[in-house]
């Protein structure tokens, strides 16, 4: 039984990590109908941002006296440069594309992920960057399972930042606006709500959640890789694709999933390790083939389509 | 017009003069992952070349040349782009190759430079078949998978006194083959092995694998991967799983970048390592000589005394005719930086593999496993 929930934790903490990447696929597609593959290379370029910041604090000798300090200061200004990182790409790559066909903003997106894929290779090296402090062993034991910190801490900040998304986007306006948005483009410019204004709070909110996303795997892992965005992109991307794309609770579902059967497969299944990822997959596409719109129902109005 | 035409003069002649001064340059290649998971490595071995030209260079250089160059090739670790970029130092008709990493880019590599006759001695490729496959000209500086696998197994019998092993490989040429090998060495001794799971290249998280182990309780964990970047992530991890086995990794994994990136994760950890006297001489010169690089690598070494070795035959053999060369180099016998050199008809220059372990963020000496003794 406690490996099993030692398995567990192992696979909730894997799948909130998916699940909050997952979400800034899922509302993109929600308010333009466009997977934004560069999503991924957001969430690697927030992780490089922590390195950044944290190195910087540390030199400065400021991680000894207050270490929680730094770490929620890097949080918020690594958030911060990707939601501005992803509102300029969304004004380079997508928005003078907005009215072409959908093949080319997808090819964009495309062109765009690997530009700044690149682009984190070029500027940070080839070599892992060691993240200053990791939470390698502290934690406490319940019986024989032993949690760590970090799981803590990813558990709790994806719960709670995943509420803050809820109340921004069912209590305040600009919710309101993205979800009139989201339902129909053009009737909402009618009433005077600014489409464009919209779209780019939009990418802005996925790409800071990427980007907390990133620091915490930087956190938990110890070190971040210039392509370390591409797997959890994708996973997360099936992750969305699974809880059904445009829809918030959808994503959180569907990362979680992921995670639990990647985990839950390397646990039991004899060299399930391998083929972690087909399985994975392999749910997806069982989803898919029974609910084409996912688990929770896509936030799209098919007749529009 | 007058002018036009006295300036044409100039610029033909400037060109003549040009062509006439144009140095004789000895080029020699190396095969290596200068990007992609493996680069770390790739580098160090380009670098490690590089230092030995460097010190052939202090030495006198090579007569009938005014310049030594490297032409550093990117392999990728991927056959195809090894075979891509031994085809290209072909026409750039280099003298000699050191290279390449991965055995799975090595193998093809070497068969292609096998066409032309080119001389290919491997810094870092310790699969068997490098050397078993009767090419004239191929070398191998480091040691092999076999010996390898016979030290860790040895040091888990004698040493660590282990019962039970739990390993886990990441399914490449090099980390399969090994942990192959050491399974069946393993049962032969009499150890239990639970498990032999495997995961991916490229995995991030290793949770999973780590759990069953902490679970099954192992008194060694074999960890075979093939790089430092992997090894990092899951020394954190097993760490964080709260594993108790003695953790036996392999060379691959050896770097410095391992223990910056793991820390504390990394003490205590064993690893096969080839055995470098770090006071001789020899290795004092190639550490002079590498400094502009940093701090040598697990293959900087070994790349240094392939090439060095590589130019020492072209220098005696007073060509770059590869039958002449290889004479030579059959003959040399002496302390490289590394290991004494001296090959074998086979191409292979015998392993030295003892056991390091990683102790406050240094990488030490640690047991010998041809006497059984402590260092």
């Amino acid at each position: 039984m406690d490996y099993f929930l030692q398995q567990f934790i192992n696979g909730l903490t894997l799948g909130g990590v998916y699940a909050l990447v997952a979400l800034g696929y899922t509302m993109v597609y929600g308010i333009i109908q466009l997977i934004n593959f560069a999503h991924g290379e957001i969430f690697a370029a927030g992780g490089y941002m922590g390195v950044i910041l944290l190195s910087f604090l540390a030199a400065h000798g400021l991680m000894e006296t207050s270490p929680w300090l730094c770490l929620g200061l890097s949080m918020v200004l690594s958030m911060g440069y990707c939601a501005m990182l992803a509102m300029a790409v969304e004004k380079i790559a997508y928005k003078p594309l907005r009215h072409s066909s959908r093949l080319s903003v997808l090819l964009s997106a495309l062109g765009m992920s690997i530009f700044l894929q690149n682009g984190l290779m070029l500027t940070q090296g080839v070599y892992d960057k060691a993240y200053p402090i990791g939470f390698t062993s502290g934690g406490f034991d319940i019986g024989t399972l032993h949690i760590n910190y970090m799981q803590v801490i990813i558990l709790g900040l994806t719960t709670a930042l995943l509420l803050a998304l809820n109340t921004l986007v069912y209590k305040t306006r600009i919710g309101k606006a993205m979800r009139a948005t989201a339902q129909d483009k053009v009737m909402s410019a009618l009433v005077g709500i600014n489409s464009n204004r919209v779209i780019a709070v939009t990418f802005a909110i996925g790409a800071a959640l990427a980007a907390a996303a990133g620091i915490m795997v930087g956190l938990y892992y110890g070190s971040v890789r210039y392509d370390m965005g591409f797997v959890p992109g994708i996973k997360a991307f099936a992750a969305a694709v699974l809880g059904g794309i445009g829809n918030i609770t959808g994503a959180m579902i569907g990362g979680l999933i992921i995670g639990m059967v990647e985990i839950m497969a390397a646990a039991y299944i004899p060299h399930g390790g391998e083929y972690k990822d087909v399985f994975a997959f392999v749910i997806l596409i069982l989803v898919l083939y029974f609910m084409p719109t996912g688990i929770m129902g896509e936030n799209v109005d098919d007749t529009r389509v | 017009m007058k002018r036009i035409l006295s300036i044409i003069l100039a610029l033909g002649l400037l060109a003549a003069f040009a062509g006439g001064v144009q140095a004789e340059e000895l080029k020699i290649g190396s095969l290596s992952p200068l990007t992609g998971p493996y680069a770390a490595d790739g580098n160090d071995i380009a670098n490690g070349a590089r230092a030995a030209i460097k010190v052939i260079k202090d030495e006198g250089g090579i007569e009938g040349y005014d310049d030594i160059v490297l032409l550093a090739q990117d392999s990728a670790c991927d056959p195809r782009q090894a075979v891509a970029a031994a085809n290209k130092l072909i026409n750039e008709e280099v003298a000699g190759v050191v290279g390449a990493y991965c055995s799975s880019a090595t193998i093809p590599a070497s068969e292609t430079l096998a066409e032309e006759d080119i001389i290919m001695i491997t810094p870092a490729s310790t699969n068997e078949k490098v050397t078993e496959r009767g090419l004239d000209y191929m070398f191998r500086m480091c040691g092999r998978d076999d010996d390898q696998s016979k030290a860790a197994v040895k040091f888990m019998t004698d040493y660590l006194k282990g019962k039970t092993i739990f390993i886990v490989d990441d399914k490449t040429t090099y980390s399969q083959g090994l942990a192959d090998n050491v399974e069946k060495l393993a049962n032969e001794a009499g150890i239990e092995v639970i498990e032999h799971d495997h995961v991916n290249q490229g995995d991030k998280d290793f949770s999973a694998v780590l759990t069953k182990i902490k679970e099954a309780n192992p008194d060694v964990f074999y960890m075979s991967l093939q790089n430092s970047s992997s090894g990092a992530l899951m020394l954190i991890q097993a760490k964080r799983a709260g594993i108790d086995a003695a953790i036996v990794a392999q060379d691959a994994v050896y770097h410095p970048q391992l223990i910056e990136n793991a820390k504390e994760a990394a003490d205590g950890v064993y690893l096969t390592f080839g055995f470098i006297d770090e006071e001789k001489p020899a290795f004092k010169k190639f550490k002079d000589a590498y400094a502009e690089y940093g701090d040598p690598g697990a293959y900087s070494g070994y790349a240094y005394d392939a090439a060095y070795v590589l130019l020492s035959g072209i220098k005696a053999a007073g060509s770059t005719d590869p039958a002449a060369v290889k004479d030579e180099i059959m003959k040399m016998d002496f302390e490289g930086a590394t290991k004494h050199v001296k090959f074998a008809e086979n191409g292979d220059s015998g392993s030295n593999y003892v056991i390091r372990v990683i102790k406050d963020g240094k990488y030490v000496n640690f047991w010998d496993p041809n006497t059984g003794e402590l260092y």
